[in-house]
């Protein structure tokens, strides 16, 4: 509990006395290091005004285009699979029977059934193209779109631009990076990572407040005494000056006493604010939980969130249904992972449209790629990048259609294939951002936000 | 820009250097003599002026590079797992018999027609004379068509075992310097096992490490982007090359700077060559107090005590930090660092082991560092153990890697510095594993027994007179071979890892050795000279390739000898410099020219801030006493280890640990129970100098001494004791002088 009065006066080292203030933001207006962005704002009321924010479901593992969002129900059983379409609000458009309260708001999201890339089929390419657009060569690290706009627009308030939810995606065979970070950008731009599993029954963001032995005095003239010893060696400041990660460490000390300082973000990872009802409609899981929490942010005024719906594929039930230890079986969807997500994202959806979010809100759901359109031998399906479904709702886009289709087996696009650069493009074009903007790269040399020649799936909108 | 290729096409001609196929880099040796052999044929010239071959296009050796060239066998068409269209080839090619069935067999033969090939499907598709969902990938006119179509016409012969194979890969230039915006036009010659040679530049995939340096197009020419260095890697049907490309910084450095730098060794005269040649400017020297925090840290995790600090200051002896480096090898701290470094790598922990097992194997890692188990022998005593794991620590390895390929794919990460797991399902891409070579060598590993020892927790590993490993295509094992080493026929009598052990340790097997070295000079340096550290490609060359050669050597030369091998590296002028850059070398994190300041590691950071409060952490079921460092437990739960990045040990990567700052860190740091209460903790330091009514100037000393190694400067000591006078509570000021001094970048980083 932060107290809110003082008891004495204190004094600083730089001789100055002042109240032993302890009102929440008090080390926020004291604090220095924040950007002229922010002092800039922080003046007035959050404005939001006309700009968008994007939730990115990152639906780790895979799904299965023919078992969820394209069925094929006239297709060989070892096509088809085990489950069955059901109908939705939307005349014309099925999906699978494990996703009831998804069927009953299609006409909020619209399905892209011809998404595809051409990398490897390892889980650790479709991460990097479908959250930067671009995969990974010659050493050069892409931007996640998230961090992009943190770059280019900066916090809104004392809100961090780009927060990801729960953790970053751990192993996942590949060995390669994830895609949801800053790259070439630097580190300055990384999103702020909860890790932490918001559905633990006494979840909250670890060390957010002082413990009470410290009062915020206290805490301001630390934060003083720090920067004066960092500041005291000439030399140090110089080498330290050229090492990107001592740089991060200076924002993170920055971005932590902004955090503390701000009783609205604090707030924000209060789920104990909400109630136990809605809870339960988002699901007691960490996916479920994530999705309240990217509501919360989005309500604070966070610009992106990143949900990855699974840290690892191993030794966890997934999308990634192989059929075999350690990976998941076909099953799983109807029992956990289907529900999981059924709950999660549908409350979303509907609280986001309930506040009126959801127009400014792209919401995009995707996997990394499909998966074999012919079950394997041991009940699965494996690695697909040749075609899947992805979903994408609000922020412009006109729910309860359909883009593109896939073959009669759901192997290949039949029409429209949406490629990943498309979807980077599309979801940049949603968040105002000019697909021709240039990114300062390796060694200062320009880049596009969108490689040229790529552009946004118009039809959305 | 023209004259830069002219000049370079002329040296195209006169000067080929060798790469042999696996020894790539063991066998540099640009500049040696041309071969005199006259080209097969010459993909760079015209198509009609390339010769046909005698005997005709060789499906093995043409037919497959041209398919690839063409991208028709990529995993985006029809090298898919599934193919395309109903049409099917292997990934790259790996599988030429397969892939000539394929197209000579399926589909009644249309895809290829001897009567009028130019009605084959083969040609007709990517030509897009008729639809191709690929869309047009082939002209009528290029000699990828004239090979395809005389190779219908002439026969369709198949591959064959007697076909020659690719013996290595020569290039043009194997290192070019060229200034930004400079072309150059690399030539790759194929050498075969019957001595002939072709060019086949137009059909290998060439790849660039740092495009921020120079670019490669599909046709191996280069365009400079920018100023440093990088390597073109070439892959040719599973052969790999590459050639470094050299743009140096625009400046003049006079020769004195270089000639000026201190040499303590080989080190010192590779990295002081390679500064010059790139025009970067070695920093100074680091000071005295510097280097003894920032040696004990590197080599044992540990910060000096103020009076070791003193004592060092005092000594006048000019060996002085060579007799530090000596006395700190000889420390029990310099053990249980090390033995933490194996024991990530090993995996150590009580996950899969019960805690018995867990301590016996840790024990037995701990043993072999304190002795200095010669690095060759260790590692041969964990390939090789056997019987009871409560008994030899080593073969619990065994027992944390029950299935094969995770165990095929740790240990190459773990002892060969490697990613190896592509070729699990296909021919690596960008390297020369096969699939093949990948069940080969996890064949190796097809006979080793467990069963439950007499103890719990004991199980006794022993080498099974049977059992074989199913290459999953080919549906039979293939006989056993460590990757490109001896292959052992099926029968063969001796133990497969034994076989293993003696390919993997010889001082000549070109990546044991080496990945090692590697790794422990990044411990040093802060950056590997081949980075990552575990992606010790043959295509992915060190920042300082000689250096990297004489380290190993003199690293095998000395018997694997880690304590020489730290000796030497924290005795070179390199390792002794200052972290302050010039003007010349801010950018510069890869050749060496300054320290490089970095996070200390989770276990040292928190034994420093345990060392200076004088508050130990206690840790569950361990000790008292115990210090971070020498916990042996991954599984051991601890939210500041675990926040600042100490590796969960659950497969063999170095990206397990981190030393990357976060915004957990800085909140844990500042509100976080574990520095708070120790700053606050009775009998604590803080509590120590209230209640013994040290004096203010002593206190503020004492903790600059214990936490900086340095005492503070005037102007520093002024606003502190101005601060401590100001306060209200003395105790609650000294607290947070100590919290400022261990939050410091100063602290929280070695420089």
């Amino acid at each position: 509990m932060i107290r809110l009065d003082a008891e004495r006066s204190v004094s600083f080292c730089d001789g100055m006395r002042r109240r032993d203030f302890l009102h929440a933001g008090a080390l926020s207006l004291l604090g220095l290091g924040l950007t002229d962005h922010f002092r800039l704002k922080a003046a007035g009321a959050i404005d939001r005004g006309r700009e968008k924010n994007c939730i990115f479901l990152m639906l780790v593992g895979g799904p299965s285009q023919l078992d969820l969002w394209d069925m094929k129900p006239n297709a060989p059983s070892e096509i088809r699979g085990p489950y069955k379409p059901i109908r939705t609000n939307v005349p014309g458009i099925e999906i699978s029977e494990i996703f009831p309260r998804m069927a009953r708001q299609a006409d909020k999201y619209a399905l892209l059934r011809s998404c595809y890339h051409t990398a490897a089929a390892v889980h650790d390419t479709g991460h990097q193209m479908m959250q930067t657009g671009r995969l990974f060569q010659g050493g050069i690290e892409h931007p996640s779109v998230g961090c992009v706009l943190s770059k280019l627009r900066g916090p809104r308030g004392d809100a961090p631009p780009h927060v990801l939810l729960p953790r970053p995606i751990g192993a996942t065979g590949g060995n390669m990076p994830h895609g949801h970070s800053a790259g070439f950008l630097g580190k300055q731009y990384d999103p702020f990572i909860l890790n932490s599993d918001p559905s633990q029954p006494n979840f909250r963001v670890p060390d957010m407040l002082p413990p009470d032995y410290i009062t915020a005095a206290r805490t301001d003239r630390r934060r003083r005494l720090r920067e004066m010893v960092d500041g005291s060696v000439a030399e140090l400041e110089s080498a330290f000056k050229a090492s990107q990660d001592a740089r991060l460490l200076d924002d993170n000390f920055n971005q932590a006493y902004t955090l503390m300082s701000s009783a609205k973000m604090r707030e924000a990872f209060d789920l104990t604010k909400e109630d136990e009802k809605t809870r339960d409609r988002y699901g007691r899981n960490r996916f479920g939980m994530s999705c309240l929490l990217a509501r919360r942010m989005i309500e604070r005024g966070v610009r992106y969130v990143t949900i990855n719906m699974f840290e690892t594929v191993f030794n966890e039930i997934t999308w990634d249904i192989h059929g075999s230890a350690p990976f998941s079986p076909i099953a799983c969807y109807r029992d956990l992972v289907g529900p999981m997500f059924d709950n999660g994202y549908s409350s979303l959806l509907e609280d986001l449209h309930d506040r009126g979010l959801l127009e400014d809100t792209l919401v995009v759901a995707t996997g990394e790629f499909g998966r074999t359109p012919k079950i394997n031998p041991a009940g699965g399906r494996d690695h697909w990048p040749q075609c899947w479904t992805m979903l994408m709702a609000g922020g412009g886009v006109r729910g309860g259609q359909v883009i593109g289709s896939s073959d009669e087996i759901g192997a290949y696009p039949k029409d429209r294939p949406v490629a990943p650069g498309e979807v980077a493009a599309t979801i940049c074009h949603s968040l105002g951002i000019e697909p021709e903007t240039e990114l300062p790269g390796v060694q200062g040399r320009p880049i596009r936000v969108v490689e040229h020649g790529i552009n946004p799936i118009h039809e959305l909108f | 820009m023209k004259r830069a290729i002219l000049i370079l096409m002329a040296l195209a001609f006169g000067i080929w250097s060798n790469a042999g196929g696996g020894e790539a880099i063991a066998s540099r040796a640009a500049g040696k003599e041309a071969t005199s052999e006259p080209l097969l044929f010459d993909t760079t010239r015209p198509p009609a002026e390339v010769t046909t071959p005698a005997d005709g296009w060789s499906f093995r050796n043409h037919v497959i590079p041209v398919l690839t060239r063409l991208g028709c066998n990529s995993g985006a068409c029809h090298g898919a797992l599934a193919g395309k269209g109903g049409f099917k080839l292997t990934l790259r090619g790996y599988d030429p018999e397969l892939d000539f069935n394929v197209l000579t067999r399926q589909t009644q033969g249309r895809r290829v027609n001897r009567n009028e090939p130019s009605r084959s499907l083969l040609l007709l598709k990517p030509t897009m004379t008729i639809g191709h969902g690929g869309g047009k990938r082939l002209d009528v006119g290029s000699l990828e068509y004239k090979v395809l179509s005389e190779w219908i016409a002439g026969g369709l012969t198949a591959p064959a075992e007697s076909d020659a194979r690719i013996v290595g890969l020569e290039l043009s230039q194997r290192s070019l310097t060229l200034g930004t915006g400079a072309e150059a036009q690399l030539r790759v010659i194929a050498r075969y096992s019957d001595n002939h040679r072709e060019d086949v530049t137009r059909w290998v995939k060439y790849s660039t490490a740092d495009a921020g340096v120079a670019t490669v197009d599909d046709d191996g020419k280069i365009k400079v982007t920018g100023h440093g260095e990088t390597a073109i890697s070439l892959w040719y049907q599973s052969n790999v090359s590459f050639a470094r490309v050299t743009n140096p910084w625009p400046r003049e450095i006079r020769p004195e700077v270089f000639a000026a730098s201190p040499r303590a060794g080989f080190i010192d005269d590779l990295v002081i060559a390679r500064l010059q040649q790139l025009r970067i400017a070695p920093s100074d020297q680091s000071s005295d107090r510097e280097f003894i925090r920032r040696a004990f840290l590197d080599a044992t995790g540990t910060l000096p005590t103020p009076g070791e600090v003193a004592g060092f200051l005092a000594d006048q002896s000019p060996q002085k930090r060579t007799k530090l480096i000596d006395s700190l090898l000889a420390r029990e701290e310099y053990t249980d660092y090390w033995t933490n470094r194996f024991a990530d790598t090993l995996l150590v922990s009580s996950r899969l082991l019960r805690d018995n097992a867990m301590w016996s194997f840790y024990n037995w890692i701990r043993e072999g560092v304190r002795t200095n188990k010669p690095y060759d022998r260790m590692v041969r005593e964990i390939v090789t153990a056997n019987g009871n794991t409560l008994e030899n620590g080593a073969a619990n390895y065994y027992v944390l890697h029950k299935e094969t390929t995770e165990l095929n794919e740790n240990f190459s990460m773990a002892f060969l510095g490697m990613s190896i797991t592509c070729a699990r399902c296909h021919n690596h891409p960008l390297e020369k594993w096969t699939q093949k070579q990948y069940y080969q060598m996890a064949n190796l590993f097809a006979r080793i027994g467990m069963k439950n020892g007499t103890r719990d927790g004991d199980v006794q590993v022993y080498s099974n007179p049977f059992g074989e490993v199913n290459h999953p295509r080919l549906g039979r094992p293939l006989p056993p071979a460590p990757l490109d080493g001896q292959t052992l026929a099926f029968d063969a009598t001796i133990d497969r890892r034994e076989h293993l052990a003696n390919w993997l340790t010889s001082p000549s097997n070109p990546y044991f050795a080496r990945s090692f070295v590697n790794r422990v000079w990044k411990n040093f340096m802060g950056r590997g000279l081949v980075e990552a550290v575990d992606d010790m490609r043959a295509t992915n060359p060190a920042s300082n390739e000689e250096l990297l050669a004489a380290l190993t050597k003199d690293f095998t030369d000395h018997g694997f000898d880690l304590r020489h091998l730290t000796r030497t590296i924290m005795n070179s002028a390199a390792y002794q410099r200052s972290a302050t850059p010039n003007e010349t070398n801010t950018q510069d994190e890869r050749y060496y020219s300054r320290y490089i300041p970095r996070r200390l590691p989770a276990e040292a950071l928190l034994d420093g801030i345990s060392q200076v409060t004088g508050v130990p952490t206690e840790f569950a079921g361990q000790p008292p006493g115990t210090r971070a460092m020498q916990i042996p437990d991954a599984k051991l739960a601890n939210y500041f280890l675990t926040v600042f990045g100490k590796p969960p040990r659950l497969i063999t990567v170095e990206s397990e640990r981190t030393a990357e700052p976060s915004v957990a860190q800085a909140l844990h740091t500042i509100n976080g129970e574990t520095l708070n209460q120790k700053l606050r903790s009775p009998g604590g330091l803080v509590d120590s100098f209230v209640r013994l009514g040290v004096s203010d100037e002593m206190a503020v000393h004492h903790l600059y001494l214990a936490a900086l190694s340095r005492p503070p400067r005037p102007d520093e000591e002024a606003r502190l004791l101005a601060a401590i006078r100001q306060s209200d509570s003395r105790r609650q000021a000294i607290e947070d002088i100590a919290w400022a001094l261990l939050t410091s970048k100063e602290f929280l980083f070695n420089h």
